[in-house]
C-alpha cells in the first residue's frame, strides 16, 4: 500500500473480500479497495465486509456491498458503475453497521399507490391560482393587481390564503408546493 | 412445556408444508444483470406479476417450478391496477388456487420464486385490510391490503397465502418501499380482460384535470364547493371537439358529480367507450352544459 493511500484514508483498515465472477472486474475492484487504504482478503478468510460485483455469494452472513444487486436484503447497494469514493464510502459505512442505498434508486420506491387528491379546504379558487402563476413569474404584488385588476388589499388577502392553503411561509415555497401537488395530482381523464 | 413446543413445532411445521406446497405456485420471471422477479400461477397457466417492475418488453424467461427454462409472451398489462400477465409457450402444470379475503390482523404468507425453481418464504400480518381505493393511474382497487411483511425485490409479484391456504392475492410494493397486496378479488376482474383483450379499455375525454374550489359568488348556482378545472386539452379528443377550453370548471358529468375525482372514474368504465355524456361546467363566470361521446384511452 502507497504513502499517499493511507494519508486518504486515515480512517480505520477494514478487511474486505472481493466476490467477482470475471476476473478482470475482480482484480479491478481489489485494486480500488486496496487504493482506498483497505486490506483485501479472500473471499474464504476472515472478512469486516464483503464487495460483491452483482449478486452476492449464496448464504453469505457478513455485511455486503453489492454493485449492481439489487438486493433489499443486502447492507450496501451501489450501482454497477459506482465510483472508487463511493465504494469506500459504502464499505466504511457498512462495517460500522449502517446500510447504504444510492440516492438514484429513491426513484425505484415510488411504488404503486394511491390517487391523492387535496382536502376540499385547500383546493385553491380559479382567482388563487391566477394569483399563483403570476407569483411564478415573480411578480410583485403590486404587478399582479395591475395586471389582473384587483386592489392590492384583495392580491394580499389571496396570497395569504395561498400560503395558509399550500402551507408555504414564501413566495417561491407556495410556488414549488403547488407545482409539485399540480404534479402529483393533475388526472388525466 | 412440551404442549407448547408441540404447538410452536407443528405452527413452523405447517408454514413449512405451505411454502412447499407453494413452490409449484410461482416462477422466477428473469430479467438482465441475473436478477429476476416473481410470477404468480394463476387459472388456466396464465402467469401474472406486478406490471410495474416488468420492463417494457414482449418476451420473458421463465423459471418454472423445478427448474425448467420456458419462454412466455407478455399477454398484456394494465398500469392502473399494477396487473401484467404473461402466457408461457409451454404449459406449466400448477395447483389450483382457492381465493380469500384478506382480514387485518390474519396471519399472511408471502412467497417468492428463489430463481431456481424454488420458492421463497414471508411470514406477517395483515397489517391493513381496508376499503376498495383507486390507484395514482386511475384503476380500482377492490381492497386496501397492507402488510406487515419485508420483501425482496425479487420477490415482488407472488401469491400471498391466508393460514387456511387461500390466496389473498400478489404481493407488490406501494410507495416508500411499504409491502401492499393487489387483492384476489382485482385479478379475477382484471386478468380475464387482459387475457382476452391484452388492455383494459377505458372511456376517455382528452383532458388533464385539478380540483379546484368553485369562487364563493358561484356557489349557489353551480351547488358545489369543488370541481374539476381543464388544464389541458388533447387535440381532436372527445373533449376537444365539444368544445371544452383549459380553465373550464367541470361540475359533473351525467348528474355525477366531479367534487372527487373517484367518484367519477367509475363513470369512465369499459362500457363509457361510445356513450354519450353531459358536462355541466362553468366558463366565465357562468354554468351551462356540453354534450360530448367519450372515446377510448389508449395506452400511455
Amino acid at each position: 500500500m502507497s504513502q499517499t493511500a493511507s494519508q486518504l484514508a486515515p480512517g480505520e483498515r477494514l478487511r474486505v473480500a472481493v466476490h467477482a465472477v470475471d476476473s478482470p472486474r475482480r482484480v479491478a475492484l481489489g485494486r480500488v479497495v486496496a487504493e482506498a487504504g483497505h486490506i483485501v482478503v479472500g473471499i474464504g478468510d476472515a472478512a469486516d465486509v464483503v464487495l460483491a460485483d452483482g449478486a452476492g455469494p449464496p448464504g453469505e452472513t457478513r455485511p455486503v456491498v453489492t454493485l449492481g444487486g439489487a438486493d433489499d436484503d443486502l447492507a450496501g447497494v451501489l450501482p454497477r458503475d459506482a465510483d472508487a469514493s463511493q465504494i469506500d464510502a459504502a464499505i466504511r459505512a457498512v462495517a460500522a453497521g449502517l446500510i447504504v442505498r444510492f440516492l438514484g434508486a429513491r426513484e425505484r420506491e415510488a411504488g404503486f399507490g394511491a390517487m391523492r387528491e387535496s382536502e376540499a379546504h385547500a383546493l385553491l379558487t380559479p382567482r388563487e391560482l391566477e394569483v399563483l402563476a403570476a407569483l411564478a413569474e415573480g411578480m410583485t404584488n403590486k404587478a399582479i393587481a395591475r395586471r389582473l385588476d384587483i386592489s392590492l388589499h384583495t392580491v394580499k388577502f389571496h396570497v395569504e390564503s395561498l400560503f395558509r392553503k399550500l402551507g408555504a411561509r414564501t413566495r417561491t415555497e407556495a410556488v414549488a408546493k403547488a407545482s409539485e401537488r399540480r404534479r402529483r395530482e393533475t388526472i388525466t381523464l | 412445556m412440551t404442549d407448547q413446543a408441540d404447538l410452536l413445532a407443528q405452527f413452523s411445521n405447517a408454514l413449512a408444508a405451505r411454502a412447499e406446497a407453494a413452490k409449484g405456485a410461482v416462477v422466477a420471471i428473469r430479467l438482465a444483470h441475473e436478477r429476476h422477479i416473481t410470477g404468480m400461477m394463476w387459472r388456466s397457466g396464465i402467469v401474472v406479476a406486478s406490471e410495474q417492475s416488468l420492463p417494457r418488453q414482449d418476451e420473458f424467461e421463465l423459471v418454472a417450478p423445478g427448474g425448467a427454462i420456458v419462454t412466455a409472451g407478455i399477454a398484456g398489462r394494465d398500469p392502473s391496477t399494477n396487473i401484467a400477465i404473461l402466457k408461457p409457450a409451454e404449459a406449466i402444470v400448477s395447483p389450483a388456487i382457492a381465493l380469500a379475503e384478506a382480514r387485518t390482523g390474519a396471519i399472511a404468507l408471502a412467497v417468492g420464486a428463489d430463481g431456481t425453481g424454488g420458492a421463497s418464504a414471508r411470514l406477517g400480518l395483515v397489517n391493513l385490510a381496508g376499503p376498495e381505493w383507486h390507484s395514482s393511474r386511475g384503476g380500482l382497487i377492490d381492497r386496501r391490503i397492507v402488510l406487515d411483511i419485508r420483501l425482496a425485490r425479487r420477490e415482488e409479484g407472488g401469491p400471498v397465502f391466508d393460514a387456511a391456504g387461500g390466496c389473498l392475492g400478489m404481493s407488490t410494493f406501494g410507495p416508500r418501499g411499504q409491502v401492499i397486496a393487489i387483492p384476489a378479488a382485482t385479478l379475477e376482474r382484471v386478468v380475464p380482460q387482459l387475457a382476452k383483450d391484452g388492455r383494459i379499455a377505458r372511456g376517455w375525454l382528452g383532458v388533464g384535470l385539478q380540483a379546484v374550489a368553485v369562487p364563493d359568488a358561484l356557489r349557489d348556482t353551480a351547488d358545489q364547493s369543488s370541481g374539476l378545472m381543464v388544464m389541458s386539452v388533447v387535440e381532436n379528443g372527445p373533449a376537444a371537439q365539444a368544445g371544452i377550453v383549459a380553465g373550464d370548471i367541470i361540475l359533473s358529468v351525467d348528474g355525477t358529480s366531479a367534487h372527487r375525482f373517484r367518484k367519477l372514474a367509475r363513470h369512465f368504465g369499459a362500457d363509457s367507450i361510445g356513450r354519450k355524456a353531459e358536462l355541466r361546467l362553468i366558463r366565465s363566470g357562468a354554468v351551462m352544459t356540453v354534450q360530448t361521446t367519450i372515446a377510448e384511452r389508449h395506452a400511455a
